[in-house]
């Protein structure tokens, strides 16, 4: 075998080229990781959001949105006495009748984006556990709780949704009394509003879920009260399962980043593969020389493929830095909440086996034909 | 009888190209002794670079047997080839070949990578070589900073580092000044006078040729005629 330095300082014998290979591959690896960490952040933050502990009730036929559904405010009362196995606290079922809501909301400095409302009653905080009050107040009338990464959601500075500041519903004012988070979910990029307030801004008398919280995951009872009370017209659904239907309908966003990435990825192979032609092709002499000398081809091959993947681990380790410092721990909103892209093990080793094989396919041609032709040919070659 | 290093029989090299095949050896034969400095002369598409690329195991002849130090390597696979060019062979290009990223010693150190010597076995045969090339103070240079002469010389001692038994020079002069061309003779001249290597060196300048024990003259894939016979302690 060749010594290792020997690809070493081969890399730097075309700075020019060095650069494009390094910068090209930094772009692609840049972007697969930010895909991977987009789609892994999206399924974690939808898979977090549910817990296997509780179910929703919904309008029958709407199981797909919260939004869309419909439920008699009557059926919660019905729920919390009819099912057995409702976790209490302090004497208190845990069960909340809501009202999920998307509408633009306006802050302060006039802007406005969509965001999910939820109209709830202090026992929502049975229910939804992860959520903590962070500063001030569950909201009263004429009053809403923003999450931690609402601010996200709608696009301005954390400041313009401190406790105390007004957003608005149309025209109406709603003084912001609490901010809570609820790590790792959608909820923390949602707005709570007193549930009668909601109601009312909305103009809609009935619920769009009941959620309950059982003392198990065993959800038989829930799914009983459904057939009994046919008339409450209800569908039961686990609430991880809920989010796990979510995320299959986020999958074609999903696909597209990747199939992005792939495109991406294919362009700089190629691209990369016009450099290496050139970047080989004067070097055949070499390579010949180096088989007379007593190299095999295997040998110069493996060379030629350290050259390119160190090449190419170096623009995956350049592109780990940009996203050490432009991604990692980046929240990005979507239509029903924020995720964080993080740099989790497995988006590095994604990035690197990415780094590996833009330095191996994009090599194996260039790399073939350099060795393919006969000795003497090949020593004869300008 | 000779102690031959080198037993050509009746070898011939053709290939194609296109629907045109060319025969630029034919049922060629000759014995080169060990020690011999030979020259082979010639026009251009005589077949002498051919001859040489077969003696140095480069290329495969189409029929025949080449025998070196008693191995028929006509019958040998390219991986084997290049296992067997490895121990036997130093091969001398026209215009070095040196890899222009390494220094010098890291060119001469190449074929010591392929044995099993540790690192100050390399050293001492490295060290070895330049000096006997007369480089030991340019061991650190590389290629970019060496005259042509001095280029040469590194490729010889690249070729001589591992001891192979055979030299081939395809034009070693062809490039270079008079001065130097006469001073690499000299070198080639002691390497088999001196150290016992053969040496087959293909020359398009008659001076060069002069240089060598004896100078053969290929037209057309065969020897036309024998030329002067030095008297060396090897003949």
């Amino acid at each position: 075998m060749l010594p290792f330095t020997y690809a070493l300082r081969n890399l730097f014998r075309d700075p020019a080229r060095l650069l494009q290979t390094v910068g090209g591959s930094a772009v692609v690896v840049l972007l697969l990781i930010a895909a991977v960490a987009m789609n892994q952040g999206m399924d974690s933050v939808l898979s977090s959001s549910g817990s296997p502990r509780n179910v929703i009730l919904m309008g029958k036929g709407s199981e797909e949105s919260l939004e869309r559904s419909e439920v008699s405010i009557d059926a919660e009362s019905a729920a919390a006495t009819s099912i057995s196995g409702i976790e209490t606290k302090l004497g208190v079922a845990a069960i909340s009748g809501e009202i999920t809501y998307q509408a633009p909301i306006r802050t302060s400095s006039g802007k406005e984006e969509p965001a999910l409302l939820r109209g709830v009653l202090e026992k929502a905080l049975l229910v939804h556990t992860s959520v903590r009050l962070l500063e001030g107040t569950f909201p009263g009338p004429g009053e809403v709780m923003v999450g931690d990464l609402t601010h996200r959601k709608l696009g301005v500075e954390k400041e313009e949704l401190a406790v105390g500041q007004q957003l608005y519903f149309g025209d109406s004012a709603m003084r912001i009394s609490g901010r809570f988070t609820a790590p790792g979910t959608v909820l923390e990029s949602e707005i709570w509003f007193d549930r009668n307030d909601l109601s009312s801004l909305t103009q809609r008398d009935s619920l769009s879920s009941i959620i309950l919280r059982l003392e198990n995951t065993n959800a038989d009872d829930v799914e009983l009260f459904t057939f009994q009370r046919n008339d409450l017209e209800l569908a039961a659904i686990r609430e991880d399962k809920y989010y796990e239907k979510l995320s299959i309908f986020y999958q074609p966003i999903q696909i597209m980043t990747w199939v992005t990435a792939a495109l991406v990825g294919a362009g700089a192979v190629f691209g990369g593969l016009n450099t290496l032609y050139a970047a080989f092709a004067s070097r055949i002499k070499e390579m010949a020389t180096l088989q007379s000398i007593g190299y095999t081809r295997t040998a110069l091959f493996v060379s030629l493929i350290q050259e390119s993947v160190l090449a190419t681990l170096s623009g995956t380790l350049l592109a780990f830095v940009i996203a050490y410092f432009l991604l990692d721990g980046r929240t990005v909103p979507f239509s029903i909440g924020t995720f964080t892209l993080t740099m989790t093990p497995s988006v590095i080793f994604t990035g690197l086996i990415a780094g590996i094989l833009l330095g191996t396919i994009g090599t194996l041609p260039p790399a073939i034909r350099c060795l393919l032709p006969s000795l003497p040919k090949a020593l004869r070659s300008n | 009888m000779k102690d031959n290093l080198i037993s050509i029989k009746s070898v011939t090299k053709s290939f194609t190209k296109g629907k045109t095949t060319i025969t630029p050896l034919e049922n060629l034969s000759l014995d080169v002794p060990r020690g011999e400095f030979l020259s082979l002369m010639g026009p251009s598409g005589s077949g002498k670079t051919t001859l040489l690329n077969l003696i140095a195991g480069i290329d495969t002849p189409t029929s025949g047997e080449i025998l070196i130090n008693g191995e028929d390597i006509s019958q040998l696979s390219r991986a084997q080839l290049t296992k067997w060019r490895a121990v036997h062979v130093g091969y001398i290009f026209q215009l070095y070949h040196l890899v222009p990223i390494l220094s010098a010693y890291e060119n001469v150190e190449l074929p010591l990578l392929l044995g099993k010597y540790s690192k100050a076995e390399r050293k001492k045969k490295i060290n070895a070589a330049l000096e006997l090339v007369g480089l030991s103070d340019r061991a650190d240079h590389r290629p970019s900073e060496l005259s042509g002469g001095q280029e040469q010389r590194v490729a010889i001692a690249r070729a001589i580092v591992h001891d192979p038994d055979l030299l081939v020079a395809d034009e070693p002069t062809g490039d270079l000044d008079r001065e130097s061309a006469d001073s690499i003779l000299n070198l080639l001249n002691s390497l088999a006078k001196d150290h016992g290597k053969t040496v087959v060196m293909v020359t398009h300048d008659p001076k060069a040729s002069a240089a060598a024990h004896r100078a053969l003259q290929l037209e057309k894939g065969q020897f036309s005629s024998e030329g002067h016979l030095l008297n060396t302690s090897t003949q």
